[in-house]
C-alpha cells in the first residue's frame, strides 16, 4: 500500500525543494510503510520524491522506491496495487521490455514510457503515483478510478507538494493551515469532507479517476480518465435479462476476487455475518485460497442477540474452510484507543471506528492484507437508498418543485411543533429537496441540512462554504450524462460520494494506521464495466441474492435471509458517551448521535488560529 | 490580445511597470499575434516595443467602456487581459461578448480582501488569474471560488539598468563618506503606512553612530515621518531625499550598505529586487508578498517582526556580500529572461486549454 510524497519547485523563482521537509512529510506516514523507505532527487534538484514501503510484490530491496527507469529518465513513487500486473507484464515483455524486478512498480515505469499519460486507462487496481519525467521536466500524478487510495496536493504558486495524507503535508511545515470553508461546511453536511476539498484551503485532493501534469507553467487542471455515469448509461442501453444477472455477477465477481489475491504475502478477509464478506470468502476459496484467515469482530454487548455476528460468521468460515479468528472488543478498549483513533484520522470522519478495530485485529493476526466486502451495497443496489430515493421522488417531488414551499413549511413547523422539528430535522427537508436526485441524496446521506448549519457556525462562514462547495451542483455533475436508470443514478451517487469520501477514506486511514492493506474486490473498475448492464436491470434483493450464490458453494440460507447489519459495532452508545460529559440521554436517535460525534471529532482537528475564521471551527 | 489597463506605456508606478513588462513579454508568446492596449491613463511620452499597439486613453468612464467593447468586438481578439481588478467587470463582459479568454492580473492589497460583486463574480469567470506573489494568490483564493490551477504566479521582474557599480560620487555628494547607509525607497503616503519607515527609525538609537538612514520617496505622510525621526532623537541620522530621477535611484541602490523595508503590506516589493540586483543586500519582513522578493530568505533576509531589530544589527555587522554574485542570483530568478519565459509558459497553457 505504502505512503508517497514529493515536492516539485516548478516555478523558476522558487527555491529548490527542502529534503528535510520531504523527510518530515514521509516520516509522518510511517505506519503506511514500515517495510522500507527512500528519497530521491532529480539531477537539477527541482523535484524530490519520497516513499514509505509496505511490500506485497517482490519483497526484495531491488523493488524499493522511488524507483528509476533503466535509462534514468523516469522516477516513480507509487502506492497501491496493480491487479492486472501479470497481464501487463506479459504484454510488455512480448514487446521486448526486459524487467529487472517482479514488482508492479516497474511495470508502471515501462507503461508510462510506452503510453505516456494514457497509461492509466490500462490499469486495474488501487493506486496513486507520481512519475518524474526528466526529458519533459514535469511531474505526472495519477489516482485510481474509485479513489481507493488518497492523494493530496498543496500548490502555493511556486512549489507543488503531494502526499498520501493531509496530516503528512502539514507535518512538512510549509503548508498553511488556513481553513477551507467548503471543507468545514462539507463535513457538517455529510459527516466526511467531500473531495476535492479538505479542512485546509491550500490542500486539495487529486480527484479520483484523474491525472494531473505539472511543469514550469504550474499544475494543469486535473484531467478525468473515467466517468462512472457514462459507464452506467452505456450499460443501461442493453440491460441484462433477469436470467442472465446471476451468472454474470458470479463470473465477474469471481474474476475480481481472484485478481485481488495477487500478492507475495498472505491475504486474509474481514468476515461479518453479511452477504458481501461471506461471498468474498467463498470466492477466495474458489480462487484457490483454501485456508484463508478470516477476522470477525465480536462485542460483549451483543452476545446472545441477533446483532452478534460471530455465530453466523463461524458458520460461514467453517463452510469455506477458513481459519476463523473472533476478536472481542469492549468499551474499555474503545476508550483506550480513542486518542489513537482520532490521531490516525487523516480528515474528520463520523465513522471508521469499526474499521479501526477489524484492521487492528487483522494485524494482530499477522496479516498485511485483507479482503473486504466494501462496495457491495453500492454496486448491487443493497442500500435502502435504492428503494427510498425513487419513492421520495414520486411522493414529494411535485411538492418540492413549488418554489418556497419547503422553507415556508419549515418555518411554520418551527413555530407550531419545535420539538418535532428538532427530533426529526430531515423530515421537513422532503418538501425542499425531494424534487431532484441530488436533493434526495442530500436528504438520504446528509448529516445536517443546509438550513441547520448557521446554528453551528458563523453564518457568514457557512454562506461562504456553501458558495464554494455548491453541494447540489457537485452531485448533479456526477449524474451527467444521465445514467438512464434509477439504480444507475443511485449507484453513481453512492459510489462517488458516500463510498469515496466516507467508506474508502475510512478504510485507508484505519487500515494504514495498522499497516494493513484493505483490498476491495467489489470496488473495481473492470467489475463495474462488466456489471453495468446488470445494475440497470436489478430488482430489489436481486443483486445480493446473486452475490450470495456466486461462490461454487453458495452462502448458507441463514446469511441471505438475515437482516443486513454489516460490521455493526455498539459504537453508537460508546460514541454518545464519549461525546458527552454524562449519559443521561442515551435514548437519542442514531442521527443525533452521529451529529454529536461529528462535533467531537472535529474538535480534535486543531482550529487554525490567527485567522478570521478561527471561531468558525471552534463554536 | 486586448489589454484593458489603468496604465501601461506612458504610465507611472509599479502597476504600469508590471503591465509594460507583461505585455511586452506576451507579445512574443506563440499564438499572440498582436497586443492592443487600451489604458485609462497615459500621462507621459513613450516608445512602444514591436508587436504592441497602444491606443489613446478613452475619454471618461463611459468613453472607455464603449471603446473597450468596440475593440473587443472587432473580431480579432482571442484574449482579454485585465490589468487591474477594478476593470474586471468590464473585461469579463468584453470577454463574454467576444468569446475571448479572460486573463486577470492581481497585484497587491487591492486584491487581498473580497471585493464583492460584481468584481468577485467577474474574476471567478476568468480563465487565468495572474498574481504577483504567492501571498496575493493565497488571498485571491481565500475569497474567490476558482480552481487553484487557474491562479498562477508571475512575479515582478527587475529592470536591466539595476546593476552593481561604483557609487562613491553620490556618497560624496550626499556627505555619506565613511558612513554605513540604510536605504528605503517607497512612497510616503498616509494610505501606505505599512511600509515600515518608523520601525527603521526606531531602531537607529541602538545601532552604531556611523549608521545613516536614507529615505527616498515622497508623499503626504513625509512630514509625519520626519517628525517621528525628530521625536526619536535621530533626525540628524535620517536623510529625506524626496523623489529622485532614475539615474540617482540606481546610484542610491548601489551606494547603500543595506536596503531595508520592514513593510507589512507588500504585494511583492519590487524595490527589494532593484536593490539586490544593484548588489545591495535587502532586509524585509516575512510578511505578505515580501517573502517572494526575498525568496524566503534565500536572496534577502526575511525577518519576523519581533526579530527585525536584531536582524538589522546582524546584517550591518556582516557587511556587504559580493555584489555581482547577489545580482546574478536575483537575475536568475527574476530577470527579464525568466519573466518572459514564465509569461510565455502560462499563456501557452492558457491557449492550449
Amino acid at each position: 500500500m505504502c505512503g508517497i510524497n514529493g515536492i516539485f519547485a516548478f516555478h523558476p523563482s522558487a527555491a529548490a525543494p527542502s529534503r528535510d521537509e520531504a523527510l518530515r512529510t514521509r516520516e509522518a506516514m510511517q505506519t503506511r510503510g514500515p517495510d522500507g523507505f527512500g528519497l530521491w532527487s532529480n539531477s537539477g534538484g527541482r523535484c524530490v520524491l519520497a516513499h514509505r514501503r509496505l511490500s506485497f510484490l517482490d519483497l526484495s530491496e531491488r523493488a524499493a522506491q522511488p524507483m528509476l527507469s533503466d535509462d534514468g529518465k523516469l522516477a516513480i513513487t507509487f502506492a497501491g496495487e496493480i491487479y492486472n500486473f501479470p497481464a501487463l507484464r506479459a504484454e510488455l515483455e512480448a514487446q521486448g521490455v526486459v524487467f529487472r524486478t517482479t514488482s508492479d512498480t516497474e511495470a508502471l515505469l515501462h507503461l508510462y514510457a510506452r503510453d505516456g499519460e494514457a497509461m492509466v486507462e490500462k490499469l486495474r487496481g488501487m493506486f496513486t503515483f507520481g512519475i518524474w519525467d526528466e526529458p519533459r521536466q514535469g511531474l505526472f500524478l495519477a489516482r485510481d478510478p474509485y479513489g481507493i487510495k488518497p492523494l493530496y496536493i498543496a500548490n502555493d504558486g511556486w512549489t507543488l507538494r503531494f502526499a498520501s495524507q493531509v496530516r503528512a503535508l502539514l507535518a512538512g511545515g510549509a503548508v498553511s493551515r488556513d481553513p477551507e470553508a467548503a471543507g468545514v461546511v462539507g463535513f457538517h453536511l455529510w459527516g466526511s469532507v467531500p473531495e476535492p476539498f479538505t479542512l485546509y484551503r491550500d490542500i486539495r485532493a487529486l480527484p479520483a479517476g484523474h491525472t494531473q501534469w505539472i511543469d514550469k507553467a504550474g499544475p494543469r487542471a486535473p484531467q478525468p480518465y473515467i466517468h462512472f455515469a457514462s459507464i452506467l448509461a452505456e450499460g443501461a442501453r442493453a440491460p441484462l435479462a433477469a436470467a442472465q444477472i446471476a451468472p454474470e455477477v458470479r463470473d465477474a465477481v469471481k474474476d475480481s476476487v481472484a485478481a485481488h489475491l495477487l500478492a507475495d504475502v498472505e491475504v486474509g478477509v474481514f468476515l461479518s455475518a453479511g452477504v458481501d464478506s461471506g461471498a468474498m470468502l467463498g470466492l477466495m476459496r474458489d480462487a484457490g485460497c483454501s485456508n484463508a484467515t478470516a477476522i470477525t469482530l465480536s462485542f460483549a454487548e451483543f452476545r446472545g442477540s441477533s446483532e452478534d455476528e460471530a455465530p453466523l460468521a463461524a458458520l460461514v468460515a467453517q463452510k469455506y474452510g477458513a481459519k476463523h479468528i473472533v476478536r472481542t472488543v469492549g468499551e474499555a478498549e474503545f476508550r483506550a484507543d480513542l486518542p489513537a483513533i482520532l490521531a490516525a484520522m487523516d480528515q474528520p470522519s463520523m465513522d471508521g471506528v469499526n474499521t479501526w478495530f477489524v484492521a487492528k485485529a487483522a494485524r494482530e493476526a499477522g496479516l498485511k492484507a485483507a479482503i473486504s466486502g466494501l462496495g457491495g451495497d453500492e454496486l448491487l443496489a443493497g442500500y435502502a437508498s435504492f428503494r427510498d430515493m425513487p419513492r421520495w421522488r414520486r411522493h414529494f417531488g411535485a411538492l418540492a418543485a413549488v418554489p418556497g414551499l419547503g422553507a415556508l413549511a419549515r418555518a411554520m413547523m418551527n413555530v407550531a411543533l419545535p420539538g418535532f422539528v428538532r427530533a426529526n430535522p430531515k423530515a421537513l427537508g422532503m418538501l425542499e429537496y425531494a424534487g431532484s436526485w441530488e436533493g434526495a441524496y442530500l436528504l438520504r446521506r446528509g448529516l445536517f441540512l443546509p438550513h441547520e448549519l448557521p446554528a453551528l457556525m458563523d453564518k457568514d462562514f457557512v454562506a461562504e462554504g456553501m458558495r464554494r462547495l455548491r453541494p447540489l451542483t457537485q452531485l448533479s455533475g456526477m449524474l451527467s450524462p444521465d445514467p438512464h436508470s434509477n439504480n444507475g443514478r443511485i449507484c453513481v451517487l453512492e459510489s462517488e460520494h458516500y463510498m469515496r469520501n466516507q467508506l474508502l477514506r475510512d478504510a485507508d486511514w484505519a487500515g494504514m494506521a495498522h499497516s494493513l492493506e484493505i483490498r476491495t474486490p467489489l470496488v473495481d473498475i473492470a467489475l463495474l464495466r462488466r456489471l453495468a448492464p446488470a445494475i440497470a436491470a436489478l430488482k430489489p434483493g436481486m443483486g445480493k441474492a446473486a452475490l450470495a450464490a456466486a461462490p461454487s458453494i453458495a452462502l448458507p440460507a441463514e446469511i441471505v435471509s438475515r437482516a443486513k447489519t454489516g460490521f455493526g459495532v455498539p459504537t453508537r452508545a460508546w460514541m454518545a458517551a464519549a461525546a458527552r460529559s454524562n449519559r443521561e440521554d442515551l435514548a437519542e436517535t442514531k442521527g443525533l448521535t452521529s451529529r454529536r460525534w461529528s462535533r467531537k471529532v472535529l474538535e480534535n482537528f486543531v482550529p487554525p488560529v490567527g485567522t478570521s475564521q478561527a471561531g468558525a471551527l471552534a463554536r | 490580445m486586448l489589454a484593458l489597463v489603468p496604465d501601461a506605456f506612458g504610465g507611472r508606478g509599479g502597476i504600469a511597470q508590471y503591465n509594460r513588462d507583461f505585455l511586452t513579454a506576451a507579445s512574443t508568446a506563440p499564438g499572440i499575434e498582436q497586443v492592443e492596449i487600451l489604458p485609462r491613463h497615459a500621462p507621459d511620452a513613450f516608445t512602444l516595443p514591436p508587436g504592441l499597439r497602444q491606443v489613446a486613453p478613452g475619454e471618461g468612464r463611459i468613453g472607455y467602456i464603449l471603446r473597450a467593447l468596440s475593440m473587443a468586438l472587432s473580431g480579432k481578439i482571442g484574449v482579454i487581459f485585465c490589468g487591474h481588478i477594478n476593470l474586471v467587470p468590464l473585461a469579463a463582459l468584453a470577454a463574454r461578448l467576444s468569446r475571448s479568454k479572460l486573463v486577470v492580473q492581481t497585484h497587491g492589497i487591492e486584491a487581498w480582501g473580497d471585493p464583492g460583486e460584481p468584481y468577485r463574480g467577474a474574476l471567478e469567470s476568468a480563465d487565468l488569474v495572474l498574481c504577483v506573489s504567492r501571498y496575493t494568490r493565497a488571498q485571491v483564493l481565500s475569497w474567490g471560488a476558482i480552481n487553484p490551477e487557474r491562479v498562477a504566479v508571475v512575479p515582478n521582474t527587475v529592470g536591466s539598468m539595476f546593476t552593481p557599480g561604483d557609487a562613491s560620487a553620490l556618497r560624496t555628494q550626499w556627505g555619506l563618506t565613511g558612513k554605513r547607509v540604510l536605504l528605503t525607497v517607497a512612497r510616503m503616503d498616509a494610505r501606505e503606512r505599512y511600509k515600515g519607515h518608523e520601525r527603521v527609525i526606531a531602531s537607529l538609537p541602538s545601532l552604531p553612530g556611523d549608521v545613516v538612514y536614507v529615505v527616498l520617496g515622497e508623499g503626504d505622510d513625509t512630514a509625519r515621518i520626519e517628525a517621528f525621526a525628530q521625536d526619536t532623537g535621530v533626525a540628524d541620522r535620517v536623510l529625506f531625499k524626496g523623489g529622485v530621477g532614475r539615474d540617482v535611484l540606481i546610484e542610491a541602490y548601489r551606494m547603500a550598505d543595506l536596503y531595508v523595508m520592514p513593510s507589512t503590506g507588500e504585494g511583492f516589493g519590487i524595490a527589494f529586487l532593484e536593490a539586490m540586483a544593484s548588489g545591495t543586500p535587502a532586509l524585509g519582513l516575512a510578511v505578505a508578498g515580501a517573502t517572494d522578493a526575498l525568496c524566503d530568505g534565500a536572496l534577502g533576509i526575511a525577518a519576523s517582526e519581533e526579530d527585525f531589530a536584531a536582524a538589522l544589527a546582524r546584517q550591518l555587522a556582516a557587511g556587504k556580500p559580493d555584489p555581482k554574485a547577489l545580482s546574478a542570483a536575483v537575475l536568475a530568478r527574476f530577470g527579464s529572461e525568466t519573466f518572459t519565459a514564465c509569461t510565455r509558459s502560462v499563456l501557452k497553457r492558457l491557449l492550449q486549454g
